[in-house]
């Protein structure tokens, strides 16, 4: 089997591991492009799960990244569609049959129960999140200073965003 | 539900708001443009097609794509909406990788994501209380929200596992009955 090809099969069975949110995935994604198959380096690893942050669009498109270092352009279309279009085509079919459902009243108590189950996944993936990025009074007072501004709705949050980077790189000793 | 969103229409919304949604935490920065600011859905609609993205199998954000945009405007407003919140991001991130392996990253660089990580947080955080008040009406819904919160943050279980055990705790305790 060629290495493409290999690399390809990799993030499609990779991608049906990414349930509840892609951070999950991460220690069996670099096992396998760092430690297994050498497309990357472990430094290169995290500083593309960093950039992939940082960009616009899903995280998961550190696979373009890998694919991109292993093997140019093909390689990062090719790991972007073993990435995305599976587990999109099965989460479209799901969707569709939902609507289906709709009436049915199960349906509507599986409706009601998922929305709590939501929430507290959302503050789990609040909660992970500060847990890296809050690491000393400035990080701690961007967040803060964040959250009064959109509470206000003072400014819309990309802004904010953008506004906290600069002051982070200016105070930053 | 039919609702009168055009399909370019949402994929301009899609493409701004995945463009504009910088640092992680992405689907609050959905949460703000789709239920917040245009009034397209409802929280608990929001909720709902957040979850099942979250149950199915794949990256959560296009999987969060693909279920707003089908409920917004079907099989074509899924497909663009999976469209607009990948093909920006994967061009910028080609040309990232393509300057990264020619030159790595700068202290600058590293400075600025430092605070806009930090600055995402404050926003995970508002859009988080916002949520709240629609969807944690009686104590089942705090039990079964602090339930999952606490497994899947403090106590780090595995996060498939707890959804699996809560989703299927919660449909039981929201059955539909004679009590309902």
């Amino acid at each position: 089997m060629s290495d493409v090809l290999r690399m390809t099969w990799t993030f499609l069975w990779l991608s049906l591991l990414c349930v509840g949110g892609g951070v999950g995935v991460i220690p069996e994604m670099q096992r396998q492009v760092v430690q297994n198959h050498q497309w990357v380096t472990a430094r290169e690893f995290v500083d593309g799960y960093t950039l992939a942050q940082l960009t616009p669009g899903p995280n998961m498109l550190i696979a373009a990244f890998v694919g991109y270092r292993a093997h140019g352009v093909p390689g990062a279309l090719l790991a972007t569609i073993a990435m995305f279009l599976p587990t999109s085509v099965m989460t479209l079919v799901v969707a569709d049959r939902w609507r289906r459902w709709r009436g049915h009243p199960w349906a509507g108590a599986v409706e009601r129960a998922l929305a709590p189950v939501g929430m507290g996944l959302m503050a789990a993936g609040v909660y992970t999140l500060a847990r890296s990025a809050l690491h000393d009074v400035l990080t701690i007072g961007l967040a803060l200073a964040t959250a009064f501004v959109l509470a206000a709705r003072w400014a819309p949050p990309t802004l904010v965003v953008v506004i906290a980077g600069l002051v982070g790189w200016l105070l930053r000793p | 539900m039919i609702r009168p969103i055009s399909l370019p229409q949402l994929t301009r919304v899609f493409t701004w708001t995945g463009i504009l949604s910088i640092g992680g935490g992405r689907a609050a920065f959905f949460y703000e443009a789709l239920v917040v600011r245009r009034r397209w859905l409802r929280t608990d609609e929001f909720l709902q097609d957040y979850t099942l993205a979250q149950l199915l199998p794949g990256p959560n954000v296009s999987n969060l794509a693909i279920t707003l945009g089908h409920r917004l405007a079907g099989l074509p407003g899924a497909t663009w909406a999976l469209l607009a919140v990948i093909v920006p991001g994967l061009v910028v991130l080609l040309a990232l990788a393509t300057v990264y392996f020619g030159r790595g990253l700068t202290p600058t660089t590293v400075a600025l994501m430092q605070g806009m990580a930090a600055a995402v947080v404050g926003l995970l955080l508002i859009t988080s209380v916002r949520l709240m008040r629609p969807v944690l009406v009686n104590v089942r819904a705090i039990v079964i929200a602090v339930g999952t919160f606490a497994a899947v943050g403090p106590l780090h279980l595995n996060t498939a596992l707890v959804l699996l055990v809560s989703a299927a705790v919660s449909v039981w305790l929201h059955r539909p009955g004679p009590r309902a």
